[in-house]
This record gives structure tokens, C-alpha cells and sequence, in this order.
């Protein structure tokens, strides 16, 4: 930057209302502005979903799964050893036995399919999701069940209320049929994680009674493992670990088995939503070139009279870039402003809800992360500073005769 | 001593398949501290020969000398010539729009690689002796047409310049304005040795000159 350009330069920051808010940059900037609030607005929105997915599915499923390979119940002595074992691995948190099976749950006349979680209550082992439970207690004693919010609601229960859980028997066919086995459960808390197919489908009982109803001995169908938050990224490398440690009598199974697609294809969805929005800021960037245009054919006779004065074709040039860019760079800024207070009243708005069903979740929530702002301002001003310097070449072929005899 | 001379300037145009000649071996030698003025009719290529001799127009033949340098408008240094040696001033002000008076004053100084602190003080020092004291942070918008000149005046004298080349400065004047701009052209001739080549088409103003040329079929004759 030489002196000439330092000096315009310096005059811009110092007197923007003269030099940058000019109604010849109205369209110009209102066009940045409106582009990169949708731009900035669309990828807060879709980080906030991608984020919220993650720590949904993080928080309400088990980061690695140990079962039987056979598919056989764990006895109690055998989990107990399996566990001390896993506890001595500096990464792992918790490790929780559970039984599940594929129940049905009735009211009245209402019957819905669920899954049955069994945990141990009585504080021998812990259980990992009682912050999901949002109304009621997250403790059941026997005889009790949590059940997830959605499932409650379609059955028109609320906490203290009965339910019926029928377990099938499928293997136990009598001459009069199906033989099922039913117990009726009081509901003492529901269970709210977000994620919809959990808040849909969820029961959570005692041990006990799952031993019960499904007829079993003590045993578990499986250890589910929380990791420390640490170690989330590098389940695959310590369910690895774990698999040599037991051996292949033991099925191991990482979250990313089940989850890590669907992340990567919502951080793809992301990226992609943000490269399409991206073109508006393009198209934005015509009334950028529509601008510079126009200010180059208002100011032909001060280029001549600069041009006469001894500056430079490239220092004129350079003037005028930075006239436009820091009317650009303004509007940038404020678009993504603007952006983050879209995807504010987005999250807060109650009037459109997600369907659960298909995105998995149900609320929209936006997250501001840095980074991103930084990318949508790189990217921006990269497509601003295009459409500005596409148009200057035009003061290349201004020659300072022809703009003194045609003035 | 010659602080610019132009030798044998021809020029001509094209003009409907027609070439027309504004230059026909004209000459002229500007010394320092003189004061001449050039007069003919309208088109009759004065323009043309003020901008061959400031470097801003080739001729199609003849040379142009500036400190015993022979030099054209397409060398390379040619704009360090014209910001330094030469002062320039039109019929239209042509004040940079966004830039206070004093900063307009003090571009051709920036230019040169001065800072702008010294270049803004030597403006004010200049403007104020111009008698535009009070009106140093005003905006072009905000000067009667004669203040605009006056500025545009300082703006040629800033880098101190051999010579200042003037074409129509008081043009686009009232008669009231037009003295006024005169007045000052003759004293920065008269208490400071300025040299000037003014171009006119009005002979009574001319005759305030030191020297008068006429131009006529492409040719100076002196008056």
C-alpha cells in the first residue's frame, strides 16, 4: 500500500458516511447483506443440527456394546468380570448391564411396540441416562417403568398412570395359542432425550421385573460402555482393545458402527447447503460488479484528473477496490449478524417444529461456531473482492485524453 | 532559462475519413518565470497543444523538451514528470468529490511519496495564501466555482512546478469569479516566478500575458 492508497484508505475508515454510504452501494450492499444472512443463517441452523444430533446420539445410546457373540445372556458372575477388566481401560466412564427385548405396551384400548430396557436401579451399577428423565423419578422402584415422552403421549399417560407391557413368547405356543406374558407397570418418570425414535419406543424397568416378565434367570443380554468425553472420537481403536482383551467369544460394538454415517452424511448435507448458498452470494456479487461499474463511469473525471496527477493505473485501481470492499466487507459483517439473529428466532420460534420421525430430532437449534463464521467470511469477501476486481480491469483501458476531451 | 519547450508538434485527426490538422509544425519555448497565453477560435487544436506539451497526448511528430530532457507521454516516467514538474488546470475544476479542499491540494504531494501530515500542512499553508483559509475542510460541493478553481490552482502549485499549464481556467466562470482567478494567476507569476501557459479563448485576459500567441491552421504566430 502506497502512500496515495494508504491516504484514501485511511479517509474511508475515517469518514465512512461520506465515502462508503453512498446510494450508488445501496443494492450492493443490501444485496451482500440479505445473501450472507441466509448463507451464515442456513449453516448456523445446520451445524446446530448436526451438533445436536451428535450429542443426541452420544449422550442417549451406548458408545460401545459388549455381547455374547453366540447371542447368549451374560450370566452375572461373568459381567462382573467383564467389567472390573473394562474399568482398569483409562478412557472408559461407566459400564451399565442391561437387558432389552422388543416388547408391546397397552392402555385402554391404545397398543403401541416398544423396547424394553432393563437397568439395575438399586445403585450396583449405574445408570447413564437418568438426565434424560424430565418428569418424575429417574430411580424406578420395582414395579415401576420411565417411559419416553412421545410413547406416553400417544398412549394419553402421564406420570402415576398404569400401563400394560406384554411380552410375546413367541417359543411359548399352547393349545389355546400365543401365551403372552403381561405385567401392568405405574409410570414413574418419562424419558425426554430428543431423539425421536427413543422418545417413541422407550420403557425402562428394574431388573427384576424384566426377569420377570420375560421369564429369565439373573443374566444380562448386554454391557453397554460410556466412554470419557475424551475418548468418544476413538471408540473404534478401544472396542478394538476390548476385543482383544476378551477375546472373539465377545461381539464388540462401536457407536460409529450405527451413527458415524449418519454424522458424515448431515456434515455432507451441511457443506453441500452451504456451496449451494454460497451462488447467492455470487448473485449478489453481480450488484457488487453493477456498483463498480457504475462508479468507474461517475468518477471518469477524477481517474483523469489522478491519472494526470501521476498516479498509477494499478494505485486508482486499488483506490476504488478499496472504497467497494470496505462497503463490502461491511455488509458481510452485518449480514452475518443479521444471520445469526435469523437462526436465533428460527431456534426460538414455535409456530414449525421438526418431524421427528424424519430427522431423527424434533427441535431446531442453531449453533454459532466460530469457525464457520470465519469460512463465510472468507469465502464471501473472496467472491465479493472476484466481483470487484472483474470490473476495474475497465480502468486499464481508460486513457486520460480521450476522459479529458469526452468531460 | 527553458523549462519546457515543444518543437515542430504536429497532430492531426481523422475525423468522417477526413484527416484534420490542429498542428502543423507549431513550436513554442516556455522560460522560467514567464507568463504566455495562447488564443484562437474554438477546435482550433489549443487544447491539443497544451496536453502534447503536459505529456498526457502524443504528437504525431516533434518533441517535447522538459529540463533540457526530451520526453514523451508514453515513457515510462512520464507520470513522475507530470506530478512533479508540472502543474495542471482545467475549465472543469475536476476535484476529487469524497476529499476536503485541502486534501484535494494535497494529493499531487502524496503522490510523490510525501506523507500526508506534511502534505496536508503545506496544502493549508497554500490554500491560506490563496485567501481559502476558512475554507480548508469544505467539500467541492460546498466552493462557489471560483473557490473550486482557486483550489484547483493550489493543487497545481503544490509540488512546486516548473511550469503550470492552464487551459480555459477561467472558462467556466462569471466575469466576477473569472477576475478574481486572473488576479491570482498574475501574483503567483509576479511575487513567485510561476511560469504559466494559459490557454484562452478570451483575447482581453490573454493580453494580461507577458507573451501572446495566436493559434491559426495549426501554426503559433505571436501577437
Amino acid at each position: 500500500m502506497n502512500k496515495l492508497e494508504r491516504f484514501f484508505f485511511t479517509k474511508y475508515l475515517e469518514d465512512p458516511k461520506r465515502s462508503l454510504l453512498k446510494f450508488s452501494f445501496m443494492f450492493m450492499v443490501l444485496g451482500i447483506v440479505l445473501s450472507v444472512a441466509i448463507l451464515s443463517a442456513g449453516l448456523n441452523l445446520f451445524q446446530g443440527y448436526e451438533s445436536s444430533l451428535k450429542d443426541v446420539l452420544l449422550g442417549s445410546f451406548p458408545h460401545i456394546t459388549i455381547q455374547d457373540a453366540n447371542n447368549e445372556y451374560l450370566g452375572t458372575e461373568q459381567a462382573d468380570t467383564i467389567i472390573k477388566q473394562l474399568k482398569k481401560l483409562p478412557q472408559v466412564d461407566k459400564v451399565t448391564p442391561v437387558i432389552n427385548y422388543a416388547v408391546m405396551v397397552s392402555s385402554d384400548s391404545r397398543v403401541r411396540g416398544a423396547s424394553l430396557n432393563a437397568y439395575d436401579f438399586s445403585g450396583a451399577y449405574p445408570f447413564p441416562y437418568s438426565k434424560y428423565v424430565k418428569e418424575g423419578s429417574n430411580s424406578p422402584k420395582v414395579g415401576e417403568v420411565i417411559v419416553g415422552k412421545y410413547l406416553a403421549k400417544e398412549l394419553d399417560k402421564q406420570v402415576g398412570d398404569e400401563i400394560k407391557v406384554i411380552y410375546p413368547q413367541l417359543d411359548r405356543i399352547s393349545a389355546m395359542g400365543l401365551y403372552p406374558s403381561e405385567r401392568r407397570y405405574k409410570i414413574a418418570g418419562i424419558y425426554s432425550s430428543g431423539f425421536y425414535e427413543s422418545d417413541r419406543s422407550l420403557v425402562i424397568c428394574n431388573l427384576s421385573d424384566a426377569e420377570t416378565l420375560l421369564n429369565i434367570n439373573p443374566s444380562f443380554a448386554k454391557l453397554e460402555i460410556t466412554l470419557k468425553h475424551k475418548a468418544i472420537g476413538s471408540a473404534d481403536a478401544i472396542a478394538g482393545i476390548i476385543q482383544k482383551q476378551l477375546g472373539m467369544d465377545y461381539a464388540i460394538y462401536p457407536w460409529t458402527l450405527f451413527s458415524a454415517g449418519l454424522l458424515r452424511l448431515v456434515a455432507m448435507e451441511k457443506w453441500m447447503i452451504f456451496i449451494i448458498f454460497c451462488f447467492l452470494v455470487l448473485i449478489a456479487g453481480i450488484n457488487v460488479i453493477s456498483a463498480v461499474t457504475t462508479i468507474i463511469t461517475d468518477k471518469r473525471n477524477e481517474i483523469a484528473v489522478l491519472k494526470t496527477l501521476g498516479a498509477s493505473t494499478a494505485s486508482i485501481k486499488k483506490l476504488f477496490a478499496y472504497q467497494v470492499g470496505l462497503a463490502g466487507v461491511g455488509a458481510i459483517i452485518i449480514g452475518q449478524m443479521l444471520g445469526a439473529l435469523l437462526s436465533y428466532f428460527v431456534e426460538k420460534q414455535g409456530f414449525y417444529r421438526l418431524k421427528g420421525d424424519v430427522y431423527f430430532i424434533d427441535s431446531l437449534t442453531a449453533a454459532i461456531s466460530p469457525l464457520n463464521q470465519i469460512i463465510v467470511f472468507i469465502v464471501a469477501a473472496c467472491l465479493v473482492a472476484g466481483c470487484i476486481y472483474y470490473p476495474l480491469r475497465q480502468i486499464d483501458r481508460l486513457q486520460i485524453i480521450e476522459l479529458l476531451r469526452n468531460s | 532559462m527553458l523549462c519546457l519547450a515543444g518543437y515542430n508538434l504536429s497532430k492531426s485527426y481523422i475525423d468522417s475519413d477526413q484527416s484534420i490538422h490542429v498542428l502543423a509544425d507549431a513550436t513554442l519555448e516556455v522560460r522560467e518565470a514567464e507568463m504566455i497565453s495562447i488564443t484562437g477560435q474554438s477546435g482550433c487544436g489549443k487544447s491539443t497543444l497544451l496536453h502534447i506539451l503536459g505529456l498526457l497526448d502524443m504528437p504525431d511528430s516533434g518533441k517535447v523538451v522538459i529540463g533540457g530532457k526530451e520526453i514523451n507521454s508514453q515513457m515510462p516516467e512520464a507520470p513522475a514528470v507530470r506530478n512533479k514538474e508540472i502543474g495542471f488546470v482545467f475549465q472543469f475544476h475536476y476535484l476529487v468529490e469524497d476529499l476536503s479542499a485541502r486534501e484535494n491540494v494535497a494529493l499531487p504531494m502524496i503522490i510523490a511519496g510525501q506523507s500526508s501530515g506534511a502534505s496536508l500542512k503545506r496544502a493549508s499553508e497554500l490554500l491560506s495564501s490563496l485567501g481559502l483559509a476558512d475554507r480548508l475542510s469544505r467539500y467541492p460541493n460546498q466552493l462557489s466555482g471560483g473557490e473550486q478553481q482557486r483550489v484547483s490552482l493550489a493543487r497545481a502549485l503544490i509540488n512546486n512546478p516548473k511550469i503550470v499549464l492552464a487551459d480555459e481556467p477561467t472558462g467556466n466562470l462569471d466575469p466576477q469569479h473569472s477576475s478574481e482567478v486572473w488576479q491570482m494567476i498574475l501574483m503567483l507569476n509576479r511575487e513567485f516566478g510561476q511560469a504559466f501557459v494559459i490557454v484562452t479563448h478570451d483575447r482581453e485576459s490573454a493580453r494580461l500575458a507577458s507573451t501572446t500567441y495566436t493559434l491559426t491552421n495549426g501554426k503559433l504566430s505571436l501577437c
